[in-house]
C-alpha cells in the first residue's frame, strides 16, 4: 500500500460484504479472479440460476462501456469472465440477478467532512444521475434527516441507520450506492462503490484489509517499481507517466513544489510534451532517491520523443537534505550516463535546502562529466523558471 | 470560533513540549531561538522512550533536553508553563498523544503536528478536542509555524541556520504566508525575502483532507495582526477551502490584499483525476479543480495568479519592508566539538575539580562520608539528616558478614592463588548477584510496584507463590518469627517516625502474610534495608516516583552493599595473606559424584 495515498477504493465485493453483515444480510455475490483458475470459483453456483457479470475494479460508468453483463445463465459465466479478462481487468464480481422495478431506482451516498457524516440522495437514480444532478440533496446524518431520507426513499430507517455506523466505524471516507431499489423492508444495494481511508488499515482489519484495494489503471513496469519502493518507505515517492513518449521528464521533490512545475509546463502550453508527473519528500534515503531516479531514467529512455531533456526541481526544502537526495540520483545518472548521452538528454536543476550548495556542486560535477550538462541553479533561480532553459533547449519557448 | 490569534502569539515567551524526537527539527528551533537573541531555548521538553535526555548546541554551547515517556510525567512547574506542543511522532499515535498532551498541559495554547498519514477520523475528533480546550493545531502534516524573531515551531524555514538568516527569518516583515504545503511555504518565504520583504507571520496548514487550522482562520488571523499588510496564500487542487477564503474577501471581513496561487492545472492533462503528492490534492469534482478554485476567488478580489510566475511577480511588487531591504549577512554558528559523554557529577573548574558542584576540597572538609556517598549515588547533594544517619549505619552494619559467605569464599580463594588485592577483591565483587547481596535492588524493585499499583500484600504473596517465585527480601536461614533479626529491628527504626512509612508498611505487610505461612519467612536486612531507603529518599529527601523507578532501573539499592561488603572482602584478603596457607584445592570427598541413571 502506497501510505500517501489516503483514499483508496475497494473491491465492490468487500463494500457489499461490509454493508451485508451491517444489515445481517449475507453477501450473495461471488468475487472472481480471472488471474486463477475459473472451474472452482464457479462451482457453488446454481446451474439454473439468472447472473450480474461485472468488472470489479472501481471503474466508473461500467454500463456504458459495456462492462456489465445482465441475465447470465451459468454456462455463459466462464465466457463471459474470459472477455472481460481479454480488456485487461483481472478482478470480476457474480451476483445473483435481481429483476427490479426501475422506477424505484434511487441514489444515495455517504461522506465524512468536517461537521460529521453527510448523506446525498435523490429519488431518481441508476447509470442516468449525473444528468439529473440537481435532483441530488445533501444532508448531515442526523437522526431526523435519517427519518426524512428514509421517507422520501421508502427504505425503513433502520437500514439507513445501519449502514451509517458502519461507515463511521469501517473508516470509510465515501459509501455510493447507485441505483439503491427500494423494496419494502428489503432495499436492494445494485451497484456499491466505496473508498477507505487507506491510512487506518491498522484501525478498521475486521472490515478491510489493503488486499481490497482495487485500480483500474495498467501500471508501466517503472510505475509498479516505485509503488512498491513506496510501500517500504517512510517517505514519499509518487511516480505517474502521463505520455510514455513525452520529451520533458520530471524529477521533483515536494508535494507542492511538484505541482507547480508540472503546472508551469502546462501553463506555457507544453503540457502534451510532459512524460510523467511524480515526487520525492520527506527526505528519502540515497537509496531510495537512487531506486526513484533509475525507474524515471528508464522510463525517459523508452520514449520516442526526438530530443528529451530531464528537469531536476523542487522548492527550497525545509528538511530534506539535498546532498543526501542528489547522491542516489547522481549514482542512477552515473549507472545511465552512456545511454542518456546518446541519445543527446540534457539535465536541468533548480534545488534549495540543506546542504544545497554541496549538493548542487556533484550534480554540477556529474552532468558535465557525462556530457549531460544542461544549467544547475539554486534558489536564486525563481521556482517558476526552472523549466525555461529546459524548454528553450527543446526550442518550443512560447 | 478560531483560537489562532498572532497578537497572543507575539507576546509569548515560547516554551515548547516536543512529542517525539526529530533531532534536525529540535535543533534548528534552538538555532533561531539562539540568533533571536532568546535568552533559553525554547523546547523544554521531549516525549519519548527509551532515554532520559538528549543533547543539542545552543549557539556554541552544548545543553541537555530532557525527556519524559508520558505528558503526565512532566514535572509540575514545566506543565504549568508549557505554552506549545510540536508532534513529531508517528501519524498513528498523533490522536493518542497529542490528545494526552493537551489534558496534561492547562496553558497550552497551541501546536503543531508534523507526521502524515493521521488517519481522516482522527483528525476531525482532535479538531473538536482542540477547540473545546481553546487550542489551534496546525496540521496533520504540516511543517510548522513561524513569527519571524519571536518563534519558530517544526521545520518551517528550514533546518539549517544559514536559510533562517536568508529567509530574514530573524526581524518581523509585513506579508503573511499561508500555505498548504510545507515545501511551498519555505519557497515563498524565501521569495518574499529576495524581493525586499520580510514575512509577519507564516503556517504551514498541511496538505490533509482535514487541516485542523483552516485557511479561513489563518486569513482572519492576518487581517486581525497590525504587522501584516498582505497576505500570500498557497493552495492546491481538491478539498473546497479556497471558496471560504473567496467569501471572506468578498463579504469585506478580510481587507488587506490577498494574493494567491492554486496549484493543479496540470490535472487536466490526466484522463483520471490523479492523487497528486498531498493527501488532499485530487480533484474528483469540477468546483475541487485548480482552475475553478483560481476564477472563483479572483471573482471574489482576491488576486490569485493563473502562473505561479504571476503570483511571485505580486508579491515582488508589494511595498517594501525597510529593514529588509539590506543584503543578509550570514552569520555561522561555530560548534564545540560534541562531547563523548555527558556528566552530572564532576568536571574541572578553573584547574579545579568540582563534584556536585562544590570545590573537591571543600566537598571533603563540610561532608560526612555517608553523606558523600549517598549524595553521589543520587548525583545530588542530599539535605537530610535522617537519611545521612541511616547509610551510616548501613554501611557499617554490611561491613562482613563471616567468612563463609561466598563473595568472602572466592575472595580467600583468590587471595590464597597468590593474586593480587583488586583481583581477590573483584572475584569477591563478582560474586554479587540475585542470591548474594544483589536483592536489595530486586527487593526495593518489589516494594515501589506494590505501593505504586496499591497491591494487597497478600495477593501478591499468593501470585508469587503460584509462580513458584521467592520474594527478595523475605526469608532468613536462622532468624524466625519468633526469634527476629536484631539488625533488621534496627533498620526499621530509622522509618518509624516518617508520616507516611509507605514502604516500610508494604514490605510488613508482606512479612505478615510469609510469616503465616512459614515462620523463617521473615523481612530480612536486604528487604528492610530496600523498604527504608525508599521511604526516607521519598519522604526526607522528597525525591519523586519518577525519580524512585528510575533508582531501581538503575540498580542504585545494590550501591551501599557494594561499598561496605568491599571492605570486608579486602580484610579477608590481607588475612588470608597474612597467613600464607597457600593453593587452597578441594578433596575428593568434597565432591559427589552424580552416578548417570540406567533406568529410563
Amino acid at each position: 500500500m502506497n501510505r500517501h495515498m489516503a483514499r483508496q477504493k475497494i473491491s465492490e465485493f468487500r463494500a457489499k460484504s461490509i454493508l451485508g453483515r451491517a444489515l445481517a444480510k449475507p453477501y450473495d455475490g461471488v468475487s472472481i479472479d480471472t488471474a486463477a483458475p475459473l472451474d472452482t470459483q464457479l462451482a457453488a453456483l446454481a446451474d439454473d440460476g439468472r447472473y450480474v457479470v461485472k468488472v470489479d475494479q472501481a471503474v466508473k460508468k461500467r454500463m456504458k462501456q459495456g462492462l456489465v453483463k445482465l441475465d447470465r445463465s451459468k454456462a455463459q459465466l466462464a465466457e463471459d469472465i474470459q472477455e472481460l479478462a481479454s480488456r485487461g481487468f483481472r478482478y470480476c464480481l457474480i451476483e445473483p440477478l435481481h429483476p427490479h422495478d426501475s422506477a424505484a431506482e434511487h441514489y444515495l451516498a455517504f461522506a465524512h467532512d468536517r461537521d460529521g457524516t453527510s448523506i446525498a440522495f435523490s429519488k431518481q437514480g441508476g447509470i442516468d444521475i449525473e444528468d439529473a444532478a440537481e435532483s441530488v440533496q445533501q444532508l448531515v446524518a442526523t437522526p431526523e434527516n435519517l427519518e426524512h431520507i428514509a421517507h422520501e426513499l421508502a427504505v425503513p430507517v433502520d437500514f439507513l441507520t445501519a449502514i451509517r455506523d458502519t461507515f463511521d466505524n469501517s473508516y470509510t471516507s465515501f459509501l455510493e450506492i447507485n441505483p439503491l431499489v427500494s423494496n419494502g423492508d428489503n432495499p436492494l444495494l445494485l451497484d456499491v462503490a466505496a473508498e477507505v481511508d487507506g491510512e487506518a488499515a491498522h484501525l478498521a482489519r475486521e472490515y478491510w484489509t489493503t488486499a481490497d484495494f482495487r485500480t483500474f489503471r495498467n501500471q508501466t513496469p517503472e510505475e509498479k517499481v516505485i509503488a512498491e519502493l513506496a510501500s517500504t518507505s517512510r517517505a514519499s515517492l509518487r511516480y505517474e507517466v502521463i505520455n510514455p513518449d513525452g520529451a520533458i521528464f520530471l524529477l521533483l521533490s515536494g508535494g507542492g513544489a511538484s505541482i507547480v512545475v508540472a503546472d508551469e509546463v502546462n501553463n506555457r502550453g507544453f503540457g502534451t510534451l510532459l512524460g510523467n508527473y511524480g515526487e520525492y519528500s520527506g527526505n528519502p534515503s540515497e537509496a531510495e532517491t537512487f531506486g526513484y531516479t533509475e525507474q524515471l531514467l528508464l522510463s525517459l529512455l523508452k520514449s520516442s520523443a526526438k530530443e528529451k531533456v530531464l528537469v531536476i526541481a523542487g522548492g527550497v526544502a525545509n528538511f530534506t537534505d539535498v546532498r543526501t537526495t542528489f547522491s542516489g540520483v547522481i549514482r542512477a545518472i552515473d549507472t545511465y550516463a552512456d545511454k542518456l548521452a546518446s541519445q543527446g538528454v540534457k539535465v536541468f536543476v533548480r534545488r534549495g535546502g540543506p546542504h544545497e550548495v554541496e549538493g548542487l556542486a556533484l550534480i554540477q560535477a556529474c552532468l558535465e562529466k557525462h556530457g549531460l550538462l544542461g544549467e544547475v541553479h539554486g534558489p536564486e533561480l525563481p521556482m517558476a523558471d526552472s523549466v525555461s532553459a529546459a524548454l528553450a533547449h527543446l526550442g518550443v519557448t512560447a | 470560533m478560531s483560537h489562532f490569534d498572532i497578537a497572543t502569539l507575539r507576546k509569548l515567551e515560547p516554551v515548547v513540549v516536543c512529542i517525539g524526537s526529530h533531532p534536525g527539527i529540535i535543533q534548528s528551533m534552538l538555532d533561531f531561538d539562539f540568533l533571536a537573541g532568546h535568552a533559553r531555548p525554547s523546547i523544554a521538553a521531549i516525549i519519548a522512550n527509551g532515554r532520559s535526555i538528549e543533547r543539542y548546541f545552543y549557539g556554541e554551547r552544548e545543553v541537555v533536553i530532557p525527556v519524559y515517556a508520558t505528558a503526565q510525567e512532566l514535572p509540575e512547574s514545566l506543565r504549568e508553563q508549557a505554552n506549545l506542543i510540536l508532534n513529531v511522532a508517528s501519524g498513528r499515535r498523533v490522536l493518542a498523544n497529542t490528545q494526552a498532551a493537551i489534558e496534561a498541559l492547562p496553558n497550552l495554547v497551541g501546536g503543531s503536528i508534523f507526521a502524515e498519514g493521521v488517519p481522516e477520523r482522527h483528525a476531525i475528533q482532535l479538531q473538536h478536542i482542540a477547540e473545546s480546550r481553546g487550542v489551534w493545531l496546525s496540521g496533520p502534516a504540516s511543517v510548522g509555524f513561524i513569527i519571524p524573531g519571536i518563534v519558530k515551531l517544526s521545520a518551517i524555514g528550514g533546518i539549517e541556520a544559514r536559510h533562517l538568516q536568508l529567509s530574514r527569518l530573524l526581524a518581523p516583515g509585513s506579508v503573511a504566508v499561508v500555505s498548504s504545503s510545507g515545501g511551498m511555504v519555505n519557497e515563498i518565504i524565501r521569495s518574499v525575502a529576495t524581493s525586499g520583504h520580510a514575512v509577519s507571520f507564516a503556517v504551514a496548514l498541511g496538505g490533509e483532507r482535514f487541516p485542523l487550522l483552516t485557511p479561513e482562520a489563518v486569513l482572519l488571523a492576518a487581517e486581525a495582526d497590525p504587522n501584516t499588510k498582505a497576505i500570500a496564500y498557497f493552495g492546491e487542487l481538491g478539498g473546497e477551502d479556497e471558496y471560504a477564503v473567496a467569501e471572506l474577501v468578498k463579504s469585506g471581513k478580510v481587507t488587506k490584499p490577498v494574493l494567491a496561487y492554486i496549484a493543479g492545472s496540470v490535472s487536466d492533462l490526466f484522463a483520471v483525476p490523479p492523487q497528486f503528492g498531498h493527501a488532499k490534492a485530487m480533484a474528483s469534482r469540477k468546483a475541487e479543480s485548480a482552475v475553478a478554485k483560481t476564477e472563483a476567488l479572483n471573482a471574489a478580489g482576491v488576486h490569485a495568479g493563473k502562473t505561479y510566475g504571476e503570483f511571485i511577480a505580486a508579491i515582488a511588487a508589494l511595498p517594501k519592508d525597510d529593514h529588509a531591504a539590506s543584503e543578509v549577512d550570514v552569520k555561522t554558528i561555530v560548534r564545540q566539538e560534541s562531547g563523548l559523554f555527558v556528566n552530572g557529577i564532576s568536571h574541572d573548574k578553573d584547574n579545579d575539580v568540582q563534584i556536585l558542584g562544590q570545590e573537591l576540597l571543600q566537598f571533603a572538609d563540610e561532608n560526612s562520608f555517608a553523606k558523600i556517598v549517598i549524595s553521589m549515588i543520587l548525583g545530588k547533594q542530599t539535605r537530610s539528616q535522617e537519611l545521612e544517619e541511616f547509610v551510616d549505619f548501613c554501611l557499617r552494619l554490611l561491613v562482613d558478614h563471616g567468612p563463609y559467605v561466598s563473595g568472602a569464599v572466592n575472595t580467600m580463594i583468590t587471595a590464597r592463588a597468590g593474586r593480587d588485592l583488586v583481583s581477590a577483591l573483584s572475584s569477591g565483587l563478582l560474586t554479587i548477584g540475585p542470591r548474594f547481596g544483589g536483592a536489595i535492588n530486586q527487593a526495593a524493585a518489589t516494594w515501589f510496584d506494590g505501593v505504586e499499583h496499591t497491591v494487597i500484600p497478600a495477593e501478591l504473596v499468593e501470585e508469587l507463590a503460584a509462580r513458584k517465585q521467592y520474594i527478595a527480601g523475605i526469608g532468613h536461614r536462622k532468624y524466625r518469627a519468633d526469634r527476629p533479626d536484631p539488625r533488621v529491628q534496627r533498620l526499621l527504626a530509622f522509618s518509624e517516625n516518617l508520616p507516611k512509612r509507605s514502604y516500610t508498611n508494604f514490605a510488613l505487610g508482606v512479612e505478615a502474610e510469609t510469616t503465616a505461612k512459614k515462620a523463617n519467612l521473615i523481612l530480612n536486612v536486604d528487604g528492610a534495608i530496600a523498604a527504608v531507603l525508599l521511604d526516607l529518599l521519598h519522604e526526607s529527601e522528597g525525591l519523586s516516583k519518577a525519580e524512585l523507578a528510575q533508582l531501581v532501573d538503575i540498580e542504585a539499592f545494590n550501591a551501599l552493599f557494594v561499598l561496605s561488603r568491599s571492605v570486608g572482602f579486602m580484610a579477608h584478603y590481607f588475612d588470608q595473606r597474612r597467613h600464607d596457607e597457600g593453593l587452597f584445592r578441594l578433596s575428593p570427598k568434597d565432591i559427589t559424584p552424580i552416578e548417570i541413571s540406567e533406568h529410563n
